[in-house]
């Protein structure tokens, strides 16, 4: 296998895959640093997210990318929810008991999915998709939007983090929850916003793996531990860390069908998640021990 | 001089088991007022008290003409008491200028005459305003905790043990600062291990013992007298 293959046929599907990995491990982090627990439904949002979108699509008849913001905004509206109706009234709780309560969460989200839209496979377009040819690298006009995407909300979120007064804010209560508290930092705020932000980038990855394969009820479960496995691999708490382990562990998902059959790419983020918790918890990029 | 802060026979603890029993005290404006007592004597939980971190069941806390008993910290933040945790006082992975910005996350507006007395008072941390607080040094991080406290301008502010893990030429320092502190307009209560140094510093001692008080009066007489050095200071 020449250098060109195989970067057309498994880094170039690994950092599209990656990219997606990266939207749902920013908010698990951000979760992880702010609420300091483990979120299960995270995967299932992002269904919710990606079915959003297929409604917009074949309700208006607009492009994927355009129905893109209204998903963000319903899910992030739906993440606010859950937490304002279950979530905040675990909170004085043992952390365990809102980990047990995300994963019934997401099975009532799934079912709500499976009850509108059904179980059957669906897309946001018919038909195939022929790569275009770059110096011989083979690249989706749909992977380079994917991967663009991911650098610009990750981007925004970054500079609303070190630069606005609240997502300073949110920093100080991943910091210091207690210092942030005697600051006078309001918690409630804080917390809504991380929903907010958490939701919106759920919803991004799920429609852009819908894009980039297709829409099943299961589509978010299945990417959830290697979205847990990015956070961890980056360092809990850091949203450049979960960009980075993001496109790690999508690569190396593409890279283990080298070695073996392709059924146990789940087991590489596994493989990893495990490696890193072992070896190294506190992430590539110095995050927080859990 | 009129009274700041007033602590009258204030019984309290953190559950149901009361640490502190009828402890009194008072703090006049712009007067540096000093908590000395051995360990476990209940000092940092009176400052607690007056912060609203402890249920107090007997007594009562007034604050500038406000009965402030049973207030939540948020609230008393605005009236004008700050407060400094012994431990875990900063933002470590946040820059000393953001930490100082997250102490004047109440205050509306400009805050650029806030980060000027700040960063008047602490020149150390100007210069290095965007370094992350996590990586200064001991006495540099009390720096930044007292600065943080101190932006939202309050009448009064509460050190745990500010000297605590420091070398003595940082605890002289710590020391200058309150005094300099003092100098812009503000009280200060603080609780010390370093007994003997500090009472030499502040205008006035109080010392507990088992939760109640035990002595108080100017730090020249505290020091003077035999049973406090003896009990409280090692002879």
């Amino acid at each position: 296998m020449d250098f060109l293959e195989l970067v057309n046929f498994y880094i170039i599907p690994g950092l599209v895959i990656g990219s997606i990995y990266a939207l749902g491990a920013v908010g698990i982090t951000l979760v992880f640093a702010i609420l300091r627990y483990a979120h299960l439904a995270h995967g299932d949002l992002a269904t919710l997210g990606a079915f959003l979108a297929l409604a917009v699509v074949t309700g208006f008849g607009i492009s994927p990318l355009a129905a893109l913001p209204i998903a963000i905004l319903g899910t992030a509206a739906v993440a606010v929810g859950i937490d304002k109706v279950f979530y905040e009234h675990l909170r004085e709780r043992p952390k365990i008991v809102t980990v047990m309560a995300s994963l019934g969460i997401a099975l009532m989200v799934r079912a709500v999915v499976q009850v509108i839209w059904g179980v059957d496979s669906e897309s946001y377009v018919k038909g195939i998709v022929r790569p275009d040819v770059y110096f011989g690298l083979r690249i989706r006009d749909r992977e380079i939007y994917t991967v663009i995407a991911m650098i610009a909300l990750v981007g925004v979120l970054q500079v609303f983090l070190t630069q606005s007064k609240w997502g300073k804010a949110m920093r100080a209560m991943s910091d210091n929850p207690n210092l942030a508290l005697l600051s006078g930092i309001d918690n409630k705020k804080v917390v809504m916003l991380t929903w907010i932000i958490a939701g919106g980038l759920c919803a991004a990855a799920g429609v852009f793996l819908g894009i980039n394969t297709e829409l099943k009820s299961m589509m978010g479960w299945n990417m959830l531990l290697p979205m847990f496995a990015a956070a961890i691999l980056g360092g809990v708490g850091r949203v450049e860390g979960a960009v980075l382990g993001g496109l790690i562990v999508g690569v190396a998902e593409e890279l283990s069908v080298l070695v073996l059959p392709s059924e146990y790419k789940a087991a590489t983020a596994f493989a990893i998640l495990l490696f890193m918790l072992l070896v190294r918890p506190t992430g590539l990029l110095r995050g927080k021990v859990l | 001089m009129t009274t700041l802060l007033s602590l009258q026979a204030v019984t309290g603890g953190y559950g149901d088991a009361n640490i502190l029993h009828a402890v009194s005290m008072t703090v006049s404006d712009r007067e540096i007022v000093v908590i000395v007592g051995p360990n476990g004597a209940g000092k940092s939980t009176a400052m607690k008290a007056v912060f609203g971190l402890l249920n107090v069941r007997g007594g009562s806390i007034r604050f500038d003409g406000d009965d402030i008993t049973g207030w939540v910290p948020n609230k008393i933040v605005q009236r004008g008491i700050c407060y400094v945790p012994q431990v875990d006082n900063i933002f470590r992975e946040m820059t000393i200028h953001e930490n100082l910005e997250m102490g004047a996350f109440l205050r509306k507006g400009d805050l650029s005459a806030a980060f000027d007395r700040v960063y008047t008072l602490f020149p150390d941390l100007k210069e290095r305003r965007k370094t992350p607080a996590g990586s200064l040094s001991g006495g540099q991080r009390q720096m930044v905790a007292m600065g943080r406290a101190l932006m939202l301008d309050p009448k009064l502010l509460l050190l745990d043990e500010p000297t605590a893990g420091l070398s003595p030429k940082y605890m002289e320092q710590i020391f200058q600062i309150c005094r300099d502190v003092r100098g812009t307009g503000v009280a200060i209560l603080l609780v010390e291990q370093h007994a003997k140094q500090a009472l030499e510093f502040a205008d006035r001692g109080y010392v507990l013992a088992a939760g109640q008080n035990r002595h108080e009066g100017t730090g020249a007489n505290l020091l003077a007298d035999r049973e406090v050095a003896e009990m409280f200071l090692g002879g």
